[in-house]
């Protein structure tokens, strides 16, 4: 296994990060701006800024085929910004909520994306050709609380969504015209918008962090607030599901996941590295960690410097920081994300965190 | 008009969508086990005593955490958690290590170990038993009692039984800490399932 890439970028949290599909190309969202990072050699440099939010950016989604990229911020407004010859310009999307905007993902197909707001609803925008501008729809049933994170099944029809309500729960957002009407499968057969497919709930009802379909789209995980991983398995329309597990961890809570294949999960959060969780329709269990913990980790003796070991002299009377952690990551990781994969096979994977890093694991 | 301070007005209260006046029941997960009532949480406290009488200190704890009345009523849970005090207080502090280390391992090891985190906090957020009469319960003071615990509350430290009952839980704190890992204590104040 390769060592990870680590690009340690600013000293300030990362709420979000995305790749465009050429992997050229970076977001990030930091505070109010989102900075997009251009690969040069084995670095990436900053390159551009996205500037128009009023408040910190929560997320950042960049479409893997038309290069777009969305954007969403506790200023209650989400943009899409495409690239023009004068630089990226940002349209506004009507979102019609009145709390902050939380998480944002463009739909497979792209034709639309979803944002997630604390105002108790799912905004799913398209764009209206007409009237040329982004509108969105609202799901708000049964929502009780704060939207923290979404997943686009395969077929741009079904949206999962956590919440802290404690409820994983499967949507559609089928939408006229915008989409094809998808295949029956084992969630549903006939899916008008704001059909509830599936409402899932741990077993210590714990926020929800992250939520993620398998490749295939005919299994569901997430994971919540009591380092737990629980995996869902429907077995038909209406039906409860054939098998529900729950991977319980002692680990400390784990805030992103991927699928990679059926029978893999890695997820990531307040442990700062990343671990693997392996199993099937039988049974899951926690693989371990795909940190290599030998010696220092590779991200903290960047940060050693002269300066650092003298100011830690100073004020501690010791030349060495024992702040310092064994992972790659210094900070809690808030995102977890597929980097490079073929048929759902995942080999290369990115996460973002607290630190101010990006870095890119091999699986 | 102007003897109102609309400052304390709880606008959530009248706010029929507002989150304060969410039901909290929802969101109890299915596998909950039936509420028990305080007359069974006595008869646990019973057999577990007897168990403690027989020296069979980590059977106590053992059988003590797994009969924890997760969706018993009020009354159960208060005469519950005096006995998992009862009994935490009946093991040497010698024995801490090696009874946790046996309770901790094994099949539901980890529920044992986070449901004793629970138990910990609450032992700790309320007043020891012998010390008498404290002013009413933390209701009146915070209306939405979201856990088991709330730090709304006077101090009992340093009022005769209380403060020995307190280093009592501190010193199993620091034991359980060590063997569990402090993802447990996040799970206390995350878990919906009280004791």
């Amino acid at each position: 296994m390769a060592a990870p890439q680590v690009h340690h970028l600013f000293h300030a949290p990362i709420a979000d990060h995305s790749f465009s599909s050429d992997r050229q190309t970076l977001a990030v969202a930091r505070e109010n701006n989102v900075e997009l990072y251009q690969s040069s050699g084995n670095k990436f440099a900053l390159s551009d800024e996205l500037k128009g939010h009023e408040k910190t950016v929560t997320s950042v989604d960049i479409a893997p085929n038309s290069g777009r990229i969305v954007t969403c911020s506790q200023d209650r407004n989400a943009y899409v910004w495409e690239q023009t010859p004068s630089g990226w310009k940002p349209t506004l999307v009507l979102l019609r909520i009145n709390r902050a905007a939380t998480f944002v993902r463009w739909s497979p197909s792209e034709q639309k994306f979803a944002v997630g707001s604390g105002a108790r609803v799912i905004a799913v925008c398209y764009f209206e050709e007409e009237n040329d501008w982004w509108i969105s729809k609202h799901l708000k049933k049964p929502i009780r609380s704060t939207i923290t994170t979404l997943a686009w099944h395969p077929n741009s029809v079904l949206l999962a969504a956590g919440s802290t309500d404690s409820h994983a729960r499967v949507f559609s957002s089928f939408i006229k015209g915008i989409d094809t009407r998808p295949e029956p499968s084992a969630w549903g057969e006939r899916l008008p918008f704001n059909t509830i497919c599936g409402e899932f709930l741990n077993d210590s009802a714990g926020w929800i962090q992250g939520v993620s379909f398998s490749p295939s789209g005919n299994a569901l995980a997430f994971t919540g607030h009591d380092s737990s991983v629980t995996v869902v398995y429907p077995s038909a329309p209406e039906q409860p599901p054939r098998a529900m597990l729950n991977i319980s961890t002692r680990l400390l809570p784990l805030n992103s996941l991927i699928w990679n294949g059926e029978n893999e999960i890695i997820a990531a959060g307040h442990d700062c590295e990343p671990f693997r969780f392996r199993g099937d329709e039988s049974g899951w269990q926690l693989a371990g960690s795909l940190e290599n913990k030998d010696g220092d980790g590779a991200g903290g003796a960047r940060e050693e410097s002269a300066l650092n070991m003298f100011r830690q002299m100073d004020l501690k009377g010791q030349a060495q920081s024992n702040t310092k952690l064994k992972s790659t990551h210094q900070n809690t990781v808030n995102a977890v994300r597929v980097f490079q994969e073929s048929n759902g096979q995942v080999s290369s994977f990115s996460t973002s965190g607290v630190d101010g890093r990006v870095v890119i694991w091999s699986t | 008009m102007s003897q109102i301070n609309y400052r304390t007005i709880n606008i959530d209260q009248l706010d029929p969508e507002s989150s304060v006046n969410f039901p909290m029941e929802t969101l109890l997960p299915a596998t909950l086990p039936q509420p028990g009532t305080s007359s069974e949480a006595a008869n646990v406290a019973t057999q577990v005593r007897q168990l403690l009488r027989g020296g069979d200190a980590e059977g106590a704890l053992r059988a003590v955490l797994d009969t924890a009345p997760l969706g018993g009523d009020e009354g159960a849970k208060q005469v519950h958690l005096a006995t998992v005090t009862e009994v935490l207080q009946g093991i040497r502090q010698g024995e801490m290590t090696r009874v946790l280390e046996g309770v901790c391992a094994g099949d539901g090891g980890a529920e044992r170990a986070d449901c004793l985190m629970k138990y910990l906090y609450k032992g700790m957020s309320s007043p020891a038993p012998g010390s008498g009469s404290q002013s009413p319960r933390n209701k009146s003071v915070s209306p939405q009692s979201t856990g088991g615990f709330s730090q709304i509350q006077g101090r009992n430290l340093g009022e005769g039984g209380g403060g020995q009952q307190m280093s009592v839980l501190l010193n199993w704190h620091e034991k359980l800490v060590e063997i569990a890992g402090t993802g447990s204590i996040v799970r206390v104040m995350t878990d919906r399932r009280t004791v």
